[in-house]
């Protein structure tokens, strides 16, 4: 189901949480909510499902306007983030109370609670109560209660946030099999940029209850549209100084970057991944002042021009603290951004 | 090592002390003096030990009296309270307006005397001038003689008990119900639960240990109850010792007839049965968490 909400807004006295927020989910798409924490994520999802009421806005579940309608009525299925699990019922039983609750007979609610269990690798757990289970398999219980009902729309709150590294990737993963297997609409919020990359079709990078960019991961990535998300995004985040461009060509202090045309002089934000630099025997002098090895890559600090910068380069490069070594930078690999932090080009 | 030890049993001390001479003495003492036959408070003194101080109690119209009017007590003190207690925190607990104002005033019982309250409701239940009977009039019912009539002592002091008991456990079950998660209420939400059905299937659930504790708690101090008694009949047991209780038996056995012996006979037979009442609990209450 196709979800539109238009300039969606909630307020909490004089603190907007959601501000205006214009976003159209298309069927059967997943898209991650991205954002800091208050950037207003939650509360969006929460409106989603009918448990906050927006203060002002639409949102519309295909051409239905579902905003006064309430929860039970909105064919949603929502995992909350400590799962929130009947904690007195066996799993079968928790699976099957949204089916109990609509009337629907125990037989049948008891095969669909099975079909459901298959669904997310659970047989032969139904006799247990959630304290008996790990998380992550309390996880897959929340989304099959979620889905057992047959919503339209699944709503995820922080799915992966209770769970430890490693669990995260596997169900992460596991996730994005469910929402393929059964074709649903699907949004969930994170914090977590990797998180959302992974698995989502699309993203909706949020701060301060706004929407900064919706695209699909690499787009967004390698285009981001201001310089808030080009910072969200990206780990080790992205450098950022102020660059000055004269005489047709971008400088970082007294050290020039780039000849460039078609752009007026000035000062501008310039960013540059880390692993946007490249080492390379025309490039500029810098000393290694800290180097970090974190397995497949290498971090070095270094200051060019008195600017405090990172470098990734590849670990097998030969280098210690204090050595010296010459960089450039990739074409087309220097963002710069106006005043108000939206994206000029890249140079 | 030693030492220290030592250092933390001198800390005990006075509170063990305390308890040594207050608790545990008079308890002993109060078994043994229940075997004593012609005991005398004075030197000390008994004739034999046997079973008589026994045989005089079970023998003793009143204190079956007692125990059955302590028994009726309790079956409808202690679920009644909790009943009506878990109604109102679920109330209490909702979205309403005065809430604090609301949670002191049922709470108020709780800290009031209840020898205060006692004088209260004795005006309350007053045949020709009480606010019960004057509230009863208005459905048509003629006055009830509450306190004067040996057929509604005892339901008098029920009813004003259970107002009483509520106090401590509307406390603990608004204390409980602030520990259920409110996701599980909006999962409930979205899953299309039934109001009657959350409360069944979460909230009754979720508090139940505070449920068992108000049981145990409510049925101990059920069978204890005298000061109730005392303050609602102005110092008697009721019309005809109507509403007499196994603690007003044992303060009356001792105090006003100087039957030592039969008073602490009475008082090891209420001891075994609150014992008994509150192993049966636990071991129904181990097995249900089990």
């Amino acid at each position: 189901m196709e979800i539109r909400i238009e300039n969606l807004t909630k307020a909490y006295g004089d603190f907007r949480a959601v501000d205006g927020m214009n976003l159209t989910i298309c069927d059967g798409e997943l898209v991650g909510l991205l954002g800091p924490s208050g950037c207003g994520k939650s509360t969006t999802l929460f409106m989603l499902a009918g448990l906050t009421e927006p203060t002002d806005g639409k949102i519309f579940f295909g051409d239905k306007d579902v905003t006064k309608i309430p929860p039970e009525e909105r064919e949603i299925g929502l995992v909350f983030q400590n799962y929130a699990l009947y904690p007195h019922m066996t799993v079968e039983e928790n699976i099957m109370f949204p089916l109990i609750n609509r009337k629907v007979n125990k037989k049948e609610a008891k095969e669909r609670a099975y079909e459901m269990a298959k669904l997310v690798h659970l047989e032969g757990l139904m006799d247990r109560k959630p304290k008996a289970l790990s998380g992550g398999q309390q996880q897959r219980v929340a989304i099959a209660r979620a889905l057992v009902k047959k919503p339209k729309v699944l709503l995820l709150d922080e799915p992966l946030s209770n769970l430890d590294a490693k669990l995260r990737i596997e169900t992460r993963e596991e996730i994005r099999r469910i929402q393929q297997e059964v074709g649903i609409t699907t949004i969930f919020v994170t914090h977590d940029q990797e998180e959302a990359m992974s698995i989502s079709d699309k993203i909706a990078v949020m701060d301060k209850g706004v929407v900064q960019q919706y695209e699909v991961p690499q787009s967004m990535y390698l285009e981001p549209e201001n310089l808030f998300v080009a910072q969200f995004l990206g780990m080790p985040e992205i450098n950022t100084f102020s660059a000055v461009v004269k005489d047709g060509a971008i400088y970082c202090g007294q050290v020039k970057l780039r000849e460039i045309s078609g752009l007026s002089d000035g000062t501008y934000t310039a960013g540059i991944r880390p692993e946007s630099f490249e080492v390379r025997e025309d490039g500029f002098a810098v000393e290694a002042a800290h180097v970090r090895m974190t397995g497949r890559d290498l971090l070095i600090y270094f200051t060019l021009d008195k600017e405090p910068l990172r470098v990734l380069a590849h670990s097998d490069l030969q280098i210690e603290k204090g050595g010296a070594f010459k960089l450039g930078v990739r074409q087309n690999q220097i963002m710069l951004f106006d005043a108000d932090g939206s994206m000029i080009g890249k140079y | 090592m030693e030492k220290k030890s030592l250092k933390g049993y001198l800390y005990l001390l006075p509170a063990l002390i305390i308890i040594l001479v207050f608790t545990i003495y008079p308890l002993i003492k109060a078994v043994l003096m229940s075997f004593y036959e012609g005991y005398s408070i004075i030197n000390g003194s008994f004739d034999a030990i046997g079973l008589g101080n026994y045989k005089e109690l079970f023998s003793d119209k009143v204190f079956r009296k007692a125990l059955t009017n302590t028994s009726i007590y309790v079956v409808f003190v202690v679920p009644c309270s909790i009943l009506l207690s878990l109604l109102i925190a679920v109330l209490l607990n909702s979205k309403i307006r005065c809430k604090g104002m609301f949670q002191t005033l049922f709470f108020l019982p709780y800290v009031t005397s209840v020898i205060a309250i006692g004088i209260v409701w004795s005006w309350i239940f007053n045949s020709n001038y009480g606010l019960l009977n004057y509230v009863l009039s208005w459905f048509g019912i003629e006055a009830v003689p509450w306190l004067n009539s040996p057929d509604y002592a005892l339901m008098a002091l029920i009813i004003f008990s259970i107002w009483k008991s509520m106090a401590f456990d509307i406390l603990i079950f608004l204390a409980g119900l602030q520990t259920i998660s409110p996701d599980l209420y909006n999962a409930a939400r979205v899953d299309a639960t039934p109001k009657w059905r959350v409360f069944l299937k979460i909230t009754v659930p979720g508090i139940s240990p505070m449920i068992a504790y108000a049981f145990i708690m409510g049925m101990i101090n059920a069978f204890k109850v005298y000061n109730e008694v005392f303050s609602l009949f102005k110092s008697s047991a009721g019309p005809a010792n109507s509403a007499i209780t196994v603690v007003y038996y044992i303060y009356d056995k001792f105090y006003n007839s100087a039957d030592y012996g039969v008073a602490s006979a009475a008082a090891v037979v209420l001891f075994v049965i609150i014992l008994a009442l509150t192993m049966i609990q636990r071991a129904v209450s181990d097995k249900k968490t089990a």
